[in-house]
């Protein structure tokens, strides 16, 4: 149990940044709480509590490098019970970002309507909140535990092969409670459930994972028909393949495939819909975060100068991407019509995909110097803009004015990135930027 | 042909100039004879060539090996008699000198060393 | 001639981690050039400042007359690195990975590459994702032969061989020298496959070029000395050159540079005392160097 309350601790106060970060979002969660259980009608400083949920989040976004590291490491393999006690601490570190959302928002709650003294005097209505806060609770833990896999995928050297999987595994993980948002038909014994069966699953590939690898285990063998069509491809796209965007349909299949699961699931709901495809156009910045790290191998093998090398890996990247998201687009379209999207919806949802992918494809491209914290904090913000776009879009009420100017603020911050991107660029010092480095610890 | 060792203290190039002074001096490379080419050493040995022809042009000045164009050194026909009685001395000097220190450090007379040489030149006639 | 590599007064710090100072050399064609160091010594980052990898925080660097960070293309194609972690693409398989980075290069000898892939037994079918350390470095060293370069640099590239496969290996860099054209400069911590391949030797200590010179004359000059006094005790002197020196009652031991018989003469008379003097390999010069 030592071990595990240290590992914990580790994640959240692992460096000087994570630990301003945890302290921030604990205090903001304290005084919101505070001020929603005294004051009345307060329902609104419940942002005040969602800041210091993202901040506690970011606090301990150590979290999945960590444990990938220390699962990997001789030390787990060598150590009684180290797997055990690693799967704990990431459990409870699900708990611990989970705690606060079943505690504000009930609270908001309450100061809305009838205050604490109120609640407490009805069974009634204390039953409620009892129950809300369990929903929320458990809710959270679901969404906290994907959140973290995303995380994970974000600031691993996975390749793209290994973000497809994890990919689908992440999806087929929501596609039930997002049916169960949709239904409105969410339970906390639901959610338990699922709870159970995820961690179990999780937790016992996870333990058994070593006895697995020992045995006749092929890593090459299920994917072999993308290694064929790899090596079929190389003539003619060299550079996209030192690069790693030579294969774009592998990333058509990694967001097409499971967009029609999730379709199948969730049906037409538009906004649900948009969610998930800002997140995953995020996928195309992880694959251009690697990106300066792997034009190391170009560099003494052509004629570029730095500032050119930028124009034909900008051009090499958007050829990738310009599939993924012409098939995103056709698919997104494609069901809208089918489905019944808004003509708004479908005006503004397209934009914001391309949007979401340029942002994230311009903030790997400007990762020059590794991934240090201000590199993994601007990736949570731009991958929660368009999330946050997408909840303005799909409600009917939003002005449409509003959604224009927001987008074309996304728009201009893209063409910023872009441009500090290039100027990276221009003096990118690849004795600090390795293919397999990306990840800058310090004071480790 | 050479005995070459490139982890001494001594340098490689310098090894092959002793090696060959005394064989010339002992009449085990006779004038003509063909030394191996630069490159052919370098590749038995797998040594640096650089170190290998300087060696060479060294014996050149010194008169003991001859250039033919297009074909390997060889000795020089006049090699046995530039090798006077003094440079020859000098060949054989700091096996001398060791050898003097070690016998002072073992306490030995002059008497008694003389006496172990002559011993040993009589016993290792060929 | 001119030279492949010029340098004067390289520094590179990385935020307050000064890892070279004041760093001068030259390369010519037909040099070997080996380089030592201590882990952390700055071999690396010397390495990738020549090639333009990242740009030196003082000082100035050309190759073949041009700036590192501003190499034009026909240059950068008459160099080859072999770095010291590979960057082969482990979806490849090894006959793939040649093609791809083959197609970079205008001339690419595909005879060379497929005579040394049978005689390092390196099999062009494998798939580099189960390749084992030593069969990812012979690759990593194809890959830099390939192009026929006039400059080649190496950064450790036999850690990880078996003594046949290094064997195998020198003897190519050695057939690639043959012809004087070209300069290699390769990093390596096996001081023995540096003694029989380098000409010119350059010692990193702390960031610094400690020695900058032909290994003939590195082995001359550092010598050890083995001093006997008369009696139970040495009295004091002053070696000239000196870098290390042991005493022990009547006995000392010391490292010197640019020893000279005249010295040893001088102090032999002025001291009293009787020097026997022992050369070094490089490997006993580079320890003692860092005693």
């Amino acid at each position: 149990m030592n071990a595990v309350a240290r590992l914990v601790w580790a994640y959240f106060m692992g460096s000087a940044l994570t630990r301003t970060l945890t302290a921030i979002g604990v205090v903001l969660l304290g005084l919101d709480v505070f001020i929603l259980l005294a004051q009345p009608k307060a329902g609104e400083m419940l942002w005040v509590g969602v800041f210091g949920l993202i901040a506690l989040f970011v606090g301990s976004s150590w979290m999945p490098l960590m444990f990938a590291r220390l699962a990997s490491s001789h030390a787990a393999r060598v150590m009684p019970g180290a797997r055990a006690k690693l799967l704990a601490s990431a459990f409870v570190t699900v708990l611990l970002v989970s705690l606060p959302v079943g505690i504000i928002v009930p609270a908001a709650v309450v100061s809305d309507t009838s205050g604490l003294t109120e609640v407490m005097r009805d069974p009634a209505a204390l039953k409620y909140v009892l129950k809300l806060a369990a929903i929320t609770f458990t809710s959270a833990m679901i969404f906290a535990g994907w959140m973290y896999v995303v995380l994970w995928m974000l600031t691993s050297k996975r390749s793209l092969k290994g973000l497809v999987g994890t990919l689908i595994l992440v999806l087929l993980l929501t596609l039930l409670p997002v049916r169960e948002i949709r239904d409105l038909s969410v339970s906390t014994t639901w959610n338990l459930q699922q709870l159970v069966v995820v961690w179990t699953v999780f937790g016992a590939g996870f333990l058994w994972w070593p006895r697995v690898r020992a045995g006749r285990l092929r890593v090459d063998q299920p994917f072999g028909f993308v290694n064929r069509a790899l090596s079929g491809r190389t003539t003619g796209r060299e550079f996209d393949v030192l690069l790693g965007t030579s294969n774009p349909w592998l990333g058509v299949m990694a967001l097409v495939v499971p967009l029609l699961l999730m379709t199948y699931a969730v049906g037409g709901a538009s906004t649900v819909w948009l969610f998930f495809l800002t997140i995953f156009s995020t996928v195309t910045g992880a694959m251009s975060g690697q990106v300066p790290g792997r034009s190391r191998a170009l560099w003494l093998r052509g004629t570029w100068s730095r500032a050119t090398l930028f124009s034909a890996v900008e051009r090499s990247v958007w050829w990738h991407n310009a599939h993924v998201l012409g098939a995103l687009t056709l698919v997104f379209v494609g069901i809208g019509l089918v489905g019944g999207f808004s003509v708004p919806v479908l005006a503004y949802g397209v934009p914001l995909l391309i949007l979401g992918s340029a942002l994230s494809t311009y903030l790997g491209l400007a990762a020059t110097q590794g991934l240090r914290w201000m590199e993994i904090v601007c990736a949570i913000a731009v991958m929660f803009a368009p999330m946050l776009l997408t909840s303005f879009i799909s409600n009917m009420h939003a002005s449409l004015v509003l959604i224009f100017a927001l987008e074309s603020g996304l728009f201009m911050l893209a063409v910023l990135l872009r441009h500090i991107a290039r100027r990276r660029w221009m003096k990118i010092d690849w004795a600090v930027c390795r293919p397999e480095r990306m990840m800058v610890i310090r004071g480790a | 042909m050479f005995i070459l060792n490139p982890q001494s203290g001594i340098p490689i190039y310098r090894q092959i100039l002793e090696q060959v002074r005394r064989m010339v001096a002992s009449g085990q490379l006779p004038p003509g004879t063909a030394l191996p080419s630069v490159r052919d050493l370098a590749l038995r040995h797998t040594i640096n060539p650089m170190t290998i022809s300087r060696a060479y042009s060294i014996l050149e000045t010194e008169g003991l090996l001859e250039r033919n164009r297009g074909r390997p050194m060889t000795v020089a026909s006049q090699a046995k008699n530039h090798t006077q009685l003094p440079k020859r001395l000098q060949q054989i000097g700091p096996l001398i000198e060791q050898t003097v220190v070690a016998a002072k450090q073992l306490q030995l007379s002059e008497t008694e060393l003389v006496k172990a040489v002559r011993q040993e030149w009589e016993n290792s006639d060929d | 001639m001119t030279d492949a590599v010029a340098a004067s007064g390289l520094g590179k710090a990385f935020g307050a981690r000064q890892v070279l100072q004041d760093v001068s050399f030259g390369v010519s064609p037909g040099d070997v050039v080996g380089v030592l160091g201590k882990n952390g010594a700055g071999k690396t980052t010397l390495l990738e400042i020549m090639l333009g990898y990242t740009p030196p925080t003082s000082g100035g660097i050309r190759v073949f007359g041009h700036e590192s960070l501003e190499m034009p293309g026909d240059i950068k194609s008459r160099i080859g690195f072999v770095p010291q972690q590979d960057e082969l693409l482990d979806q490849l398989t090894v006959r793939d990975q040649l093609r791809v980075i083959a197609s970079f290069y205008a001339r690419w000898d595909f005879a060379l590459i497929d005579r040394l892939c049978t005689e390092w037994g390196v099999d062009v079918n494998a798939r580099i994702k189960g390749m084992s350390v030593g069969e990812r470095q012979k690759l990593s060293i194809l890959l830099a032969f390939g192009h026929r370069p006039e400059l080649l640099i190496l950064d450790e590239p036999v850690a990880s061989l078996d003594p046949i496969a290094r064997r195998q290996f020198l003897e190519q860099l050695l057939a690639i020298s043959a012809d004087g054209q070209r300069a290699i400069v390769f990093s390596s911590h096996i001081v023995s496959d540096i003694e029989r391949l380098a000409n010119r030797i350059w010692i990193l200590k702390d960031g610094r070029l400690d020695w900058q010179g032909d290994l003939d004359s590195l082995k001359e000059s550092i010598v050890r000395l083995h001093i006997r006094g008369t009696g139970t005790e040495l009295p004091q002197f002053r070696i000239p050159g000196v870098i290390n020196v042991r005493r022990d009652g009547a006995f000392a031991t010391a490292v010197a540079r640019d020893w000279t018989p005249e010295a040893q003469r001088a102090l032999e008379k002025s001291a009293s005392v009787q020097i026997e003097v022992e050369t070094l390999g490089l490997e006993e010069i580079f320890l003692e160097l860092h005693r």
